[in-house]
């Protein structure tokens, strides 16, 4: 897996070849802030991703992480702040044909056959992929005829896929990309990115799915109400807080006695069982079973990305939105 | 690290090309939706045969008169090209709600070319209107003209269609998807009562007569109308319509630049 091979600290490390003093960069944001009317989507963010990352960005809804990419693709612009793609204005960026991407909630023309609006995007880009390649990888090669109104949400996605990748873009957007999608097709979904990713493009992806972005990135960019909150590996999130946790049994479980024990974050006693947040497992343990305690199926669960999400992104609110199945 | 992608250079996207490509899609999708045959093509051609022949319309000076079947045929024409014009408002709004209109916006297709797209759409399909209705007072009712009347009521009717395929684009941009479809059905009937296309404007009360005068569709048909008893079409005709243009294009490229600048913030 390549996310352990990538350094976790943002900005991340360059990649390639740096020609002269200035670094490529794919995506720039310098104190980007985005207000819809009262409402601050976007708060001063600073991000760097570089030429050949595959970036998740994380985040419940509201985040701001649409937002984002609506800067990115410039579809909005920012309130104050500057946004730079492949080094280029936004717009400009687009024109040239090196990006793709992949909106939420995009629907598809009617009276139009699948076939034809993978042609015309190949026709609006300066240096398309060959369409026997577009359809192969978006899977569409026996649907190339149909009409768009006969197909159902799964072919839908892979129609916009396509369409995403017929300009064969060096930097490729996808929001949600597989909310529409049953398992199955998420999986091979996925399986077609990473091979997407493993030519060297550079892909950034919204979800709010955390087994996919666990999955799927080398870099986890979490957002929470317009802010960056965490950004690095999913290996470097998860241990950054205190993810793991120490589960037992106890007759008599002592909260305040719990909360002094070394390394412990958190409490949570529900009758006889207890479960404890800590950033230091092995000392919590050694503690607890040195102690008076009756402590009965002790349980220890390593990082998880969850955990480490909801205490990123604060608590109960988060895990509501985040566990809710989309629409 | 995997190896990356050199970014190739990449020009931009010849704009003409782009464009052609776009074009072609819309021009074969307008054809394959059912409604553009019925009510652009079907209603025109069929109302003109009922009016001229089994129902003898438009009052009992007209049904003797024998100007009537050339009079109504520039009638239906013009009715068949504002109905096709008007009715790109709907896509227009259906892909705006769907978000496809952005998706091409994430495209290298530059948004003017989209706009003139859209425009040349609209006006290229009320084209057939004019060719189908002429051709059924040709071969029904043996309407015979001399050649540069024909080409008078042509040309002027396939120019002055313009300011109605910028109708259809301004009402595809402002009118949501559930609203567009009833906001073009109810101007186009009402313009074209009010316009005379159904019922001669000679034969309307004076009140009404009036308001005739200041609708875009009467100074659209009567064009053909002038051109009809003139050879040529009356040059106040074509200063209306052509006023109308540019109004409705100002409003289209204001209308644009509004939404541009809501999404810039």
């Amino acid at each position: 897996m390549t996310s352990l091979m990538t350094a976790s600290t943002a900005p991340p490390p360059v990649p390639g070849r740096a020609t002269g003093a200035t670094r490529p960069s794919a995506v720039h944001f310098d104190g980007v802030t985005r207000h819809f009317g009262a409402t601050v989507a976007l708060d001063a963010i600073d991000l760097e991703i570089a030429p050949g990352e595959t970036v998740a960005l994380l985040g419940p809804n509201g985040a701001g992480k649409s937002t984002a990419i609506g800067l990115m693709l410039g579809l909005l612009g920012p309130t104050s702040g500057n946004v730079r793609v492949l080094d280029d204005e936004p717009h400009a960026a687009v024109r040239s044909g090196a990006v793709g991407a992949m909106l939420q909630e995009s629907g598809l023309p009617m009276f139009a056959r699948v076939g034809e609006l993978i042609e015309l995007v190949r026709h609006l880009s300066p240096r398309p992929m060959p369409t026997d390649a577009v359809l192969a990888r978006a899977g569409l090669t026996a649907l190339a005829d149909r009409p768009t109104e006969s197909l159902s949400g799964g072919e839908t996605q892979r129609v916009r896929f396509a369409m995403a990748i017929a300009g064969d873009p060096d930097l490729l957007f996808l929001d949600e990309p597989t909310v529409a999608m049953d398992v199955e097709s998420r999986r091979s979904f996925w399986s077609d990115m990473r091979a997407f990713a493993a030519e060297g493009r550079t892909i950034l992806f919204a979800t709010h799915y955390l087994e996919e972005a666990d999955q799927v990135a080398d870099r986890i960019v979490v957002l929470d109400r317009g802010r960056i909150v965490a950004d690095g590996t999913a290996a470097s999130i998860k241990n950054a807080s205190s993810s793991r946790h120490v589960r037992f049994r106890s007759a008599a479980p002592d909260q305040a006695f719990l909360a002094a024990l070394p390394g412990v974050a958190a409490v949570d006693i529900a009758g006889s069982r207890v479960d404890i947040a800590t950033a230091d497992s092995d000392a919590t343990a050694r503690a607890l079973l040195r102690s008076d305690l009756d402590v009965r199926d002790l349980e220890i669960s390593g990082p998880d990305l969850e955990a480490a999400f909801l205490a990123l992104t604060g608590g109960d609110r988060t895990a509501a939105t985040t566990r809710e199945i989309h629409r | 690290m995997t190896a990356l992608a050199s970014p190739l250079a990449r020009s931009g996207v010849d704009p003409v090309r782009a464009m052609a490509a776009y074009l072609g899609l819309e021009l074969r999708r307008a054809l394959r939706n059912r409604r553009y045959f019925v009510f652009a093509i079907g209603f025109p051609v069929v109302f003109y045969l009922l009016y001229t022949g089994v129902l003898q319309g438009g009052g009992a000076a007209a049904a003797t008169d024998p100007r009537w079947p050339a009079y109504f045929m520039v009638s239906m024409a013009a009715y068949g090209m504002i109905g096709a014009s008007l009715s790109n408002a709907v896509p227009i709004a259906q892909e705006r709600a769907s978000g496809w209109t952005r998706q091409l916006r994430i495209t290298p297709l530059p948004a003017p070319a989209w706009i003139a797209t859209k425009l040349a759409v609209a006006y290229l399909t009320a084209l057939p209107s004019l060719l189908l209705v002429g051709l059924a007072a040709v071969l029904v009712n043996h309407v015979s003209l001399p050649a540069g009347t024909w080409l008078a009521i042509g040309l002027s009717l396939a120019l002055g269609v313009l300011p109605f395929a910028g109708i259809g684009l301004l009402f595809g941009f402002l009118f949501d998807v559930t609203s567009a479809q009833p906001a073009v059905m109810i101007s186009y009937i009402a313009m074209a009562i009010l316009g005379g296309l159904w019922v001669p404007v000679t034969t309307f009360p004076a009140t009404l007569a009036t308001i005739a005068q200041i609708m875009p569709t009467y100074h659209f048909a009567n064009l053909g109308w002038g051109s009809l008893v003139n050879g040529l079409p009356d040059l106040t005709d074509v200063a209306f319509v052509a006023a109308w243009a540019v109004a409705l294009f100002g409003l289209v490229a204001w209308r644009y630049r509004v939404s541009e600048l809501r999404a810039r913030g």
